[in-house]
């Protein structure tokens, strides 16, 4: 609150704004324009065989009827949700283990990274082989191991294709999450685990009295990123599982593309605004009850 | 000196003449595939350079069929005079007309004396023409095939390849419990039941095989016994006689029926004909063992084969328009059309190679080709298909994966279906 209080003069204010304008003047292009575009589109019939013409709010009653939307919004929250916690779990047990001070620790640190590397397309194509009925590495253990004497079908019910995704998913950005939590645990100060253990506590009282609440803002910010990004997720279902069986794994983003390169423009608009809202909502509601404000100061 | 001089001069007039030529002359074709495709289309195109002195460059377009169709939509609906010419997959065809994309090639018939009659004319009357316009031409032509493994019906007494599909059945129960003793993965019968186009091209075969289809007179109409008696025999394959596997609604696309196919581990197969030249490959477990005939079919019925493959079209936004048709006749002519076989082994558009006698005798299988192109059914001409395809895909697959009976999958497609001619079919 003291930040508010303290006078600029003119100059400063100026010099400030001039600094700024390159950024804000590419967000304004490359991203407030298009959100606008996409937004009149969606009021629009822009369908590549039928005149255009304006019919208000009808893309959006159109997707409001259709089940297969409800579908996508119900599998993209619990993506969302299942994903991220299960990220910010390992994340922190990871974090706090590549924290200790045990051989080998650099190696881990860069070692861990690998997933978050690979370009997700082919990670993706990747878990698809190791998922696969005929050959995939999954089921030669089920096979060997005596599990079941059948193959079994991993993409090919609900759940199951349901958990390959989240698999893959957690596989490939827990490291995002680690590098940022372990980033945070660094800026904590030995001596309070030092003056806590002089207190006689134990491991998990001095993890919730310490450590958790100091690494709050560190794990807001991590888990903004993570959610809104799980929110748009599409290259790794597109490749996964292509959105099946029977269309149960299809993100909103990957529902609004089918429509967007078929050419219903204007459908595919009104169903990427509503990911955009549905992010920009999550996104404020963290900053709101996150205490974001405390994290900037 | 004055020899070299007029000869430096004239050089130096051809050169420019060229170079005018050429830029006059620039346009482009884009073509995707597999690279071995991309790679005969460049050949071709070099070709035509080499013989009529233009300048026709080949962009190469991505492996993948949407996303192919994907860089199309978007350079036509923003009016880019690149690309002049394309390949289409015979569903866009109808759309692309449609949203205006497409010059029509009357005119340029007329003026070339270029004859259609060297086509199929139902497919070109099914997709290729619009209120008796002509704006796109078969390259080549794709159907349905029934691969089935000759020595194994042999084995077991089997004469001929099944008719009809209780025959399939009957030959597989016989067949598979045998085999699967020595091969675990071994199953009777592989087909595209994943979530995807191939999906709907299979589905139409055993619709149509009953005398079913999507498109009746007109109307879409889904909901019919012709249809659901065929639905619920694609989901008995799977689960009351077990002779398709139980990945056939994950993962059984195209490549997938034919590895597992090629591997030896199905009795039959149904696939595009481009897998006849894989079996036959040298390093095939299933070399010299394979049988090709047309698709079996339900009782009083007849055998049908899904029309696929791709055709040439001309961008209305082209502005090398006479130079485009004269690539379009040199594609389609007897020359090109006969390379496009024996070099990478695709059925050509053209009706008159499969009467060449000299082919036949090199390529027997072009008699049975022959055959299936006459027994084509089209997927629906309509400009929403896209659409319409995805609806079709869900509902079969989720009745595949035994979510949902086939009566309810297929009242489910006719009210989403209706709701979809709501939007798309108003003016």
């Amino acid at each position: 609150m003291q930040l508010n209080k303290i006078e600029f003069n003119k100059k400063e204010i100026r010099d400030a704004y001039l600094f700024n304008a390159p950024l804000i003047l590419i967000a304004l292009i490359f991203i407030f324009l298009p959100v606008i575009g996409t937004l009149i589109t969606s009021f629009f019939r822009d369908v590549t065989f039928l005149p255009g013409k304006f019919i208000g709010l009808e893309n959006y009653k159109r997707l409001i009827g259709d089940s297969h939307f409800w579908q996508s919004v119900e599998f993209t929250l619990i993506f969302v949700i299942v994903s991220v916690s299960l990220e910010l779990f390992f994340g922190v047990i990871f974090a706090l283990l590549l924290n200790e001070t045990i051989p080998g620790r650099g190696f881990m640190r860069v070692a861990i990274l690998i997933p978050w590397a690979i370009p997700v397309a082919i990670s993706a194509r990747v878990w698809q082989l190791i998922y696969n009925y005929d050959f995939g590495v999954f089921n030669y253990f089920v096979l060997k191991l005596g599990i079941s004497n059948q193959p079994v079908s991993w993409l090919g019910t609900t759940a199951g294709a349901f958990f390959s995704i989240v698999i893959s998913d957690v596989w490939k950005t827990t490291p995002f999450m680690t590098i940022i939590i372990l980033a945070g645990l660094s800026t904590i100060s030995n001596d309070l685990y030092k003056q806590a253990m002089i207190d006689g506590t134990n491991f998990l009282q001095r993890f919730f009295r310490i450590t958790l609440p100091l690494l709050k803002p560190v794990l807001v910010v991590a888990l903004l990123f993570r959610t809104i990004d799980a929110i748009r997720i599409f290259d790794l279902v597109y490749v996964l599982t292509g959105g099946g069986p029977g269309g149960s794994t299809t993100p909103l983003s990957l529902y609004a593309y089918d429509y967007l390169v078929s050419g219903d423009f204007g459908y595919g608009s009104a169903a990427s605004v509503i990911v955009f809202l549905l992010a920009a909502l999550l996104a404020i509601l963290y900053i709101k009850f996150g205490q974001f404000k405390e994290v900037v100061k | 000196m004055k020899k070299i001089q007029s000869l430096i001069l004239i050089l130096t007039i051809s050169f420019f003449s060229i170079q005018c030529g050429s830029t006059k002359k620039d346009f482009t074709i884009w073509i995707g595939g597999s690279p071995e495709e991309v790679d005969f289309w460049a050949s071709i195109v070099s070709q035509f350079n080499n013989q009529r002195g233009y300048n026709l460059k080949l962009i190469r377009q991505p492996t993948y069929t949407d996303q192919r169709r994907q860089g199309l939509v978007i350079s036509l609906e923003s009016k880019q005079p690149d690309p002049d010419l394309f390949l289409m997959d015979v569903v866009w065809i109808n759309q692309f007309i449609r949203s205006g994309w497409l010059q029509p090639f009357t005119p340029y018939v007329t003026k070339s004396k270029f004859s259609t009659d060297i086509f199929f004319k139902g497919i070109l009357n099914t997709v290729d023409k619009l209120n008796d316009t002509l704006y796109a031409l078969p390259v080549f032509l794709d159907v349905g095939l029934f691969y089935y493994r000759k020595d194994l019906l042999e084995k077991f007494g089997f004469n001929n390849p099944p008719k009809t599909w209780d025959e399939l059945v009957d030959q597989c129960k016989k067949i598979t419990p045998a085999e699967k003793k020595n091969n675990l993965n071994f199953n009777g019968f592989d087909w595209q039941g994943a979530q995807y186009e191939g999906l709907v091209c299979d589905f139409l075969e055993f619709i149509a095989s009953n005398g079913g289809g999507i498109l009746q007179n007109g109307k879409i109409n889904l909901d019919t016994p012709e249809n659901l008696k065929a639905l619920r025999f694609m989901h008995d394959l799977i689960y009351k006689y077990k002779i398709s596997p139980p990945n056939t609604y994950t993962e059984m696309k195209e490549e997938e029926v034919r590895r597992a196919f090629q591997s030896g581990n199905a009795i039959f197969e149904r696939n595009w004909s481009y897998a006849w030249k894989l079996h036959q490959s040298k390093d095939s477990p299933v070399r010299g063992k394979v049988g090709l005939t047309l698709l079996p079919h339900f009782i009083d019925h007849n055998s049908v084969s899904t029309l696929g493959g791709w055709h040439i079209g001309m961008s209305k936004y082209s502005d090398e328009k006479n130079e485009a048709w004269d690539f379009i006749q040199y594609v389609t002519s007897y020359k090109v059309q006969k390379q496009l076989l024996l070099k990478v082994g695709w059925n050509p558009g053209r009706k008159d190679i499969y009467s060449d006698s000299l082919l036949l005798k090199q390529i027997p299988r072009l008699k049975i080709l022959y055959e299936a192109f006459k027994h084509t059914v089209a997927r629906p001409t309509i400009p929403y298909y896209p659409q319409l395809s995805e609806v079709i895909q869900r509902y079969v697959n989720d009745c595949l994966a035994n979510k949902i009976k086939p009566a309810y999958a297929l009242k489910q497609m006719q009210n989403h279906i209706n709701e979809l001619e709501k939007f798309y079919a108003a003016k």
